[in-house]
């Protein structure tokens, strides 16, 4: 029995409304992200790739077009039942941590299993085990003032994980770091990735794109390139994902 | 989210802000202060007439020139109109009216008292006849009351106050000793049981001396007044009548003429008062909701405040899967706490300032009803003014409040 794709979209389109005239920051993206995959999505600032992330991560729903996440149709549901499909199937990292910065590590960590309803003894012990995989037990009672910036990113991975999410979604992830602090997160991403993970990254920096196995570039509202990297093998269950993606002249 | 964890967040949150917290907090403590106070104070003073009251006993009323007077055209009115009350009528009252159980009469006035050369200044001086001692109860804690004979033959005597006792005899048993007024030696005869102060005044600083002793150090120019217990088995009102019937002869009042003195029942006491009280109660309600209001309006303000300046921890909380009724909820349970902490400030002030009251002598009753009410009170302040700034949280757009910084 096959797995659906995690990601499988059909001509998703986003249009805003900007006064009179009508914006669209998207006009027909097919995307397939099979499990396992490790993908970059690229492009400059204005080429949509936000707008993508955001239909992608369920907090933004698509003016037409449909999306498939895990298997489910997510483009029509509501704000609440996109918060819970938020909440268990997607674990978000984003550029600027956005860590409560009146919390501990690990009551960070504990948000997303509190509003899944999980009881305050297993949150606790899979919170810890989360922070366990990003090698910052030793840190949990810290608050995110406490903590280097790659630390900060690391516990923000560990509140990404802690859900075991379909998708791991990280937003220009090394945007606020130093180039070294940026290569030891680009190598905990692909330890994840070895391990199984599924992960979208979302950044303007081609380098750090080059981490992914497969980068797909956005260029006006649509996909301008899909290519696998050469210097990683394709996961096993890539190859589908890859040929069903779409290449305008 | 469980409300548990809920309100575990709010706390952290106040506590995070605390001074802003306890500003912000000023309006429902004083409101909440406030209103338990005037509470504790109109109950106390209920509970203090109801005794007074009760003191005068059933089946009491008083005749006196004046009656209970609320304003000054009635006061000018009577002043014109009223007729001394003298002893003729007091006897006359005393002999005719046959409901009468008991008819006792006194006068008041002030003096200095002077023993040996010591002086007591602003002595309440009060000439009765002895029944009064027994309609009007005094405990008597040494010696004996004034007796019938000696207000009969004008002997001079005195029932004295324990401040008297205290100030005059110091250390001394002040029975068969003797103390003056106006230069007239009375020997005591008694002391009554302390009765402690009221409002900061003293209830024990009063000499007792019979009537006609009175009279003769002060003359007869001062109106009695007129202490009727009424026979068991008699209705009040037809004994009422009686006294009515005989003052107004003796006055020479035709039909048609106003009673040219006043007839004052425990009842009608009793109903002046809770007419004012009922008054201050209303007034203090209303002066109480305006500041609960404005309290409640600065919780909402502050409400809003902090959402805008938590406008990104919501984008992360709604990221991570908050449903909207979350965010609700932790900001309705915060506005609720908040309030709920003014009120029980407010609450604790309350009873500090009626036992303070209660220790200089004033009669307040702190309400044990009172906490619970706040407590429902200022819950229904937080939903009220909480509701609007948890619902613009929970609106917010997840993109747009991550993108704020």
């Amino acid at each position: 029995m096959s797995t659906p794709p995690v990601i499988r979209t059909l001509g998703l389109t986003r249009e805003f409304a900007m006064g009179s005239t009508t914006v669209r920051a998207l006009r027909g993206v097919d995307l397939v992200i099979a499990r396992g995959e490790y993908v970059a999505i690229m492009g400059p600032s204005g080429s949509g790739k936000s707008t993508l992330m955001n239909l992608i991560g369920c907090l933004d729903t698509p003016t037409e077009g449909e999306y498939w996440l895990n298997g489910q149709p997510v483009a029509d549901l509501s704000p609440d039942q996109l918060a819970r499909i938020r909440n268990r199937e997607i674990g978000f990292v984003f550029q600027s941590f956005n860590l409560l910065a009146r919390a501990s590590a690990l009551r960070n960590v504990e948000l997303p299993l509190i509003y899944g309803g999980v009881s305050p003894k297993e949150r606790r012990e899979r919170a810890a085990e989360a922070l366990r995989q990003v090698d910052l037990v030793d840190r949990m009672d810290h608050r995110p003032n406490e903590l280097s910036g790659g630390q900060r990113q690391r516990v923000s991975i560990a509140r990404a994980l802690v859900t075991q999410p379909a998708l791991l979604l990280a937003d220009e992830p090394t945007g606020n770091l130093d180039s070294k602090t940026s290569h030891e997160i680009m190598a905990l991403f692909r330890h994840l990735s070895e391990q199984g993970n599924t992960i979208v990254l979302v950044t303007h920096e081609r380098d750090i794109a080059e981490h992914a196995r497969r980068v797909v570039t956005i260029r006006d509202g649509l996909v301008a390139s899909d290519e696998a990297m050469v210097a990683a093998p394709p996961p096993p269950h890539a190859e589908g994902g890859a040929a069903a993606a779409g290449a305008p002249a | 989210m469980n409300p548990v964890e809920a309100t575990r967040l709010a706390l952290e949150s106040i506590w995070a802000n605390r001074l802003r917290s306890f500003l912000t907090l000023f309006g429902v403590i004083v409101g909440i202060a406030s209103i338990i106070a005037t509470i504790a104070v109109i109950q106390g003073l209920n509970q203090y007439v109801a005794d007074k009251l009760s003191n005068l006993g059933r089946g009491v009323f008083t005749v006196q020139r004046f009656g209970i007077i609320t304003n000054r055209k009635d006061f000018l009115d009577a002043i014109r109109r009223n007729r001394h009350l003298d002893r003729e009528d007091a006897r006359a009252v005393a002999e005719y009216v046959a409901g009468a159980e008991q008819v006792a009469w006194q006068v008041r006035s002030t003096a200095d008292l002077e023993r040996e050369g010591q002086e007591l200044r602003s002595v309440e001086v009060d000439g009765v006849t002895p029944a009064i001692l027994e309609i009007e109860p005094f405990e008597v804690a040494d010696g004996r009351i004034l007796l019938p004979f000696e207000d009969q033959r004008a002997v001079p005597v005195a029932f004295i106050g324990n401040d008297v006792k205290e100030q005059l005899f110091p250390g001394i048993d002040p029975i068969g000793k003797e103390l003056r007024v106006r230069g007239t030696p009375l020997t005591v005869v008694g002391v009554a049981t302390k009765k402690g102060s009221l409002f900061g005044m003293s209830q024990d600083s009063f000499v007792k001396i019979p009537y006609s002793v009175h009279r003769k150090i002060y003359g007869s120019d001062r109106s009695v007044r007129l202490s009727v217990q009424v026979r068991e088995g008699e209705q009040m009102e037809a004994v009422m009548d009686e006294v009515r019937s005989v003052l107004r002869g003796r006055h020479h009042l035709r039909p048609g003429d106003e009673d040219d003195f006043a007839i004052v029942t425990a009842e009608g006491i009793n109903n002046l008062w809770s007419s004012l009280t009922s008054t201050i109660f209303a007034v203090a309600l209303f002066v109480v909701g305006i500041s609960l209001v404005v309290g409640g309006i600065v919780i909402m303000n502050i409400m809003l405040v902090s959402v805008i300046e938590r406008t990104r921890e919501i984008g992360v909380r709604k990221a991570v899967g908050a449903r909207q009724r979350d965010i609700v909820q932790q900001f309705l349970i915060e506005a609720v706490l908040l309030s709920c902490l003014g009120g029980a400030i407010g609450t604790v002030l309350a009873f500090g300032a009626a036992a303070g009251l209660q220790a200089v002598g004033f009669p307040a009753s702190f309400p044990l009803w009172a906490p619970p009410v706040a407590f429902v009170l200022c819950t229904g302040i937080g939903v009220v003014f909480g509701i609007a700034p948890a619902r613009r949280a929970a609106g917010l757009d997840p993109i747009e409040a991550l993108r704020t910084e």
